[in-house]
């Protein structure tokens, strides 16, 4: 390495950064060529610019993919894939469709129980996957047809009730008010990345043996790391009630899908210990903004899913070339 | 520790390694099941009842059997529903329903399949897509073409029946044994011998084993992880065509169980999921008791939440029992 490092000539800190963060990059010229994308066809339907009201619908109905991907790209950082985050979801969804009522203290404190429940069912897979050293799309392949199950027990049919003051609460249907907790979360995440559980988990994503050999507690770390993706998914499913303002034990489903989707776009590594929620998070909004832009061109929503499922090999395949272009001018 | 070794090394000498136990496992877990269905279901382990639960498993092993491939050299093809589906759309849609197109559609069928597996498996192979990001994205594509061009479900050709000789060599039978259920045989005996006596074969378990040093040993890792796609896209093309002929017509959404059942039925089956070690017989065993422990629960007329339930924690405890990794030192 040192050898390297003489031999050739010095870069800029920007090309540094650039080299090293290729997948963020990355997102955020995909994002902002999606939004001006997504302008210009906007304006070819209707002769004007989104004003609040799309900001806001896009914004809040982003909001629990943006949850349940920082969940998932936790435990993709340390090389994990969790495919129960969409049960999960789902079961928390329709408990807060049963549960909640419209006080305060009912609100509040059922939300907690209802976070700690995802907790739960994130600590199930993490005592799974790392106490019984089993595999973690099997563990959570499993598990998601458990959660499904139960969420289908709590409430067999679409239906329930969320408090509009809920909705209100976290998700404004007037103003972008929810764009405070994306900012929240990407300053979380910046202070979780500097803790020591967050620097414990992208050492057992990397190497896993160097990372015990360091002194890494790797079982707690990984249990951890699941716990945290059951807990974000549970905020996901407690949004996505609040947007539409009831349970259906089914809606979570399609966010196992997407959280990965969210988490590849964003430019995280599947290989685990690469990549950074704040890309995920600008992930998450692409993910919506693509969706958006078709039905904005006037595609069948039919073919929808071609759409989605070309944009991200395009991404991928676009990071891995550019990846390679890099490596092999060095 | 000494008596359990004793125990190992005298297993060892009757020749059951620890992947035939494996296998063996699965066949046991099997025959349990239909005791348990005559125990709480009088007459489950009936012939008629055996073979109905033996077709609907072909179904899933034949899907498997795509799955066992790539799941062999570590990797995973998660665009198994949608292509199923394509394939059942394709054929009624091709073939209209009349025996003298059938043969055209069956080939357009496959082909379709085949073309799918080989795009997978290019991407994963030459251009370095994460196997579960391409064939996950690759669902997406197949799920919005098939939607698309058929307009969801709702062109004229749509509602075909499959042609007769399709639906005839699905329905008909030999001595009381579905003619699907040859099929599957003839598959299993191929697909095993495959796999243990042909130099592609060990070249794919090679592979799973260790992808480096089976390309030092001049294994041709690209060509071998192209055509493993390639047949996976083919197996779950031929189980679409089977469905549709065992059906009649094609829904939409008719591909979707066999996601996980056919991942499912490869880790009952004893198939090492990072690659390399495992045997189809193990994974046509784990089809046959995941139907027929889904054939149990209806029997004993539990709910679908609880099928859910169940078949989730049967898959865990199976994992919790053969599926662990070694502890590393």
């Amino acid at each position: 390495m040192s050898t390297e490092a003489i031999a050739e000539p010095r870069r800029g800190r920007a090309i540094h950064f650039f080299r090293q963060n290729i997948g963020l990059v990355l997102v955020f010229v995909m994002l902002a060529a999606a939004v001006v994308l997504y302008c210009v066809v906007y304006w070819m339907q209707l002769q004007t610019l989104p004003g609040n009201f799309e900001i806001t619908s896009t914004v809040n109905n982003t909001m629990p993919l943006v949850l349940v991907a920082m969940g998932q790209a936790i435990v993709v950082l340390a090389r994990g894939l969790d495919l129960s985050v969409g049960g999960v979801m789902d079961l928390t969804n329709a408990l807060a469709a049963v549960l909640l009522h419209d006080n305060l203290a009912s609100m509040v404190g059922w939300s907690l129980v209802i976070l700690l429940i995802g907790a739960g069912l994130g600590l199930i897979n993490g005592l799974l996957v790392a106490v019984g050293r089993l595999q973690p799309i099997l563990v959570t392949l499993a598990t998601l047809a458990v959660y499904q199950g139960l969420a289908i027990r709590v409430l067999p049919q679409p239906g329930g009730a969320v408090p509009p003051s809920y909705t209100a609460a976290l998700v404004d249907p007037n103003q972008p008010f929810a764009l405070v907790y994306v900012v929240l979360l990407g300053l979380l995440w910046s202070a979780f990345r500097r803790s020591n559980l967050g620097v414990s988990i992208v050492a057992v994503g990397n190497d896993e043996q160097s990372a015990r050999a360091n002194g890494v507690a790797v079982i707690p770390t990984r249990i951890l790391a699941f716990t945290l993706s059951g807990m974000l998914a549970a905020a996901a499913g407690l949004f996505l009630a609040a947007t539409a303002t009831a349970g259906d034990a089914t809606t979570g489903n399609g966010y196992t899908l997407t959280s990965i989707v969210a988490v590849v776009l964003g430019g995280m590594s599947l290989f685990g210990g690469r990549g950074s929620a704040v890309g995920v998070i600008a992930g998450a909004f692409l993910t919506t903004m693509i969706v958006n832009v078709l039905f904005f061109s006037q595609i069948d929503p039919l073919y929808q899913s071609f759409y989605e499922g070309l944009f991200l090999v395009i991404a991928v395949v676009l990071s891995t070339m550019i990846g390679l272009l890099l490596r092999r001018r060095h | 520790m000494a008596a359990r070794g004793q125990r190992l090394a005298f297993l060892e000498r009757i020749a059951l390694t620890r992947d035939r136990r494996r296998v063996a496992y699965a066949f046991l877990a099997a025959v349990l099941l239909f005791v348990i269905g005559e125990l709480v279901h009088p007459g489950f382990a009936r012939f008629q009842s055996v073979t109905a639960v033996l077709t609907i498993a072909s179904f899933v092993g034949l899907v498997a059997a795509g799955q066992t491939f790539v799941v062999l050299i570590g990797g995973i093809d998660l665009s198994v529903p949608w292509v199923l589906n394509g394939a059942a759309i394709l054929l009624v849609t091709t073939s209209l329903g009349q025996d003298d197109r059938a043969l055209y559609s069956l080939a357009v069928t496959l082909g379709m399949g085949a073309a799918v597996g080989v795009v997978n498996g290019v991407a994963i192979a030459f251009v370095g897509v994460p196997a579960v990001v391409m064939t996950l994205a690759m669902n997406g594509i197949m799920e919005g073409l098939t939607l698309g061009l058929s307009g969801g479900l709702t062109c004229g050709a749509c509602a075909s029946y499959a042609p007769p000789l399709v639906a005839n060599a699905v329905h008909g039978s030999l001595l009381g044994i579905p003619a699907a259920l040859y099929l599957w045989l003839v598959v299993i005996a191929v697909v095993s011998v495959v796999l243990s006596f042909t130099t592609f074969g060990r070249k794919t378990y090679a592979i799973g084993n260790n992808m480096r040093v089976s390309y030092l040993a001049g294994v041709n890792v690209r060509l071998v992880t192209v055509l493993l796609y390639m047949l996976s896209g083919i197996f779950a093309a031929l189980a679409g065509i089977l469905l549709v002929g065992f059906g009649g017509q094609a829904s939409l959404g008719m591909g979707d169980p066999y996601l996980f059942q056919s991942i499912a039925a490869v880790v009952i089956g004893g198939v090492y999921m990072l690659g390399g070690r495992g045997h189809y017989l193990g994974t046509a065993a784990g089809a046959v008791t995941l139907v027929a422990l889904v054939s149990v629960l209806l029997a004993m007329n539990m709910p679908d939440y609880g099928r859910n339930i169940i078949y989730g924690i049967v898959i865990l405890l199976l994992l919790l029992l053969y599926g662990r990794e070694e502890v590393e030192s």
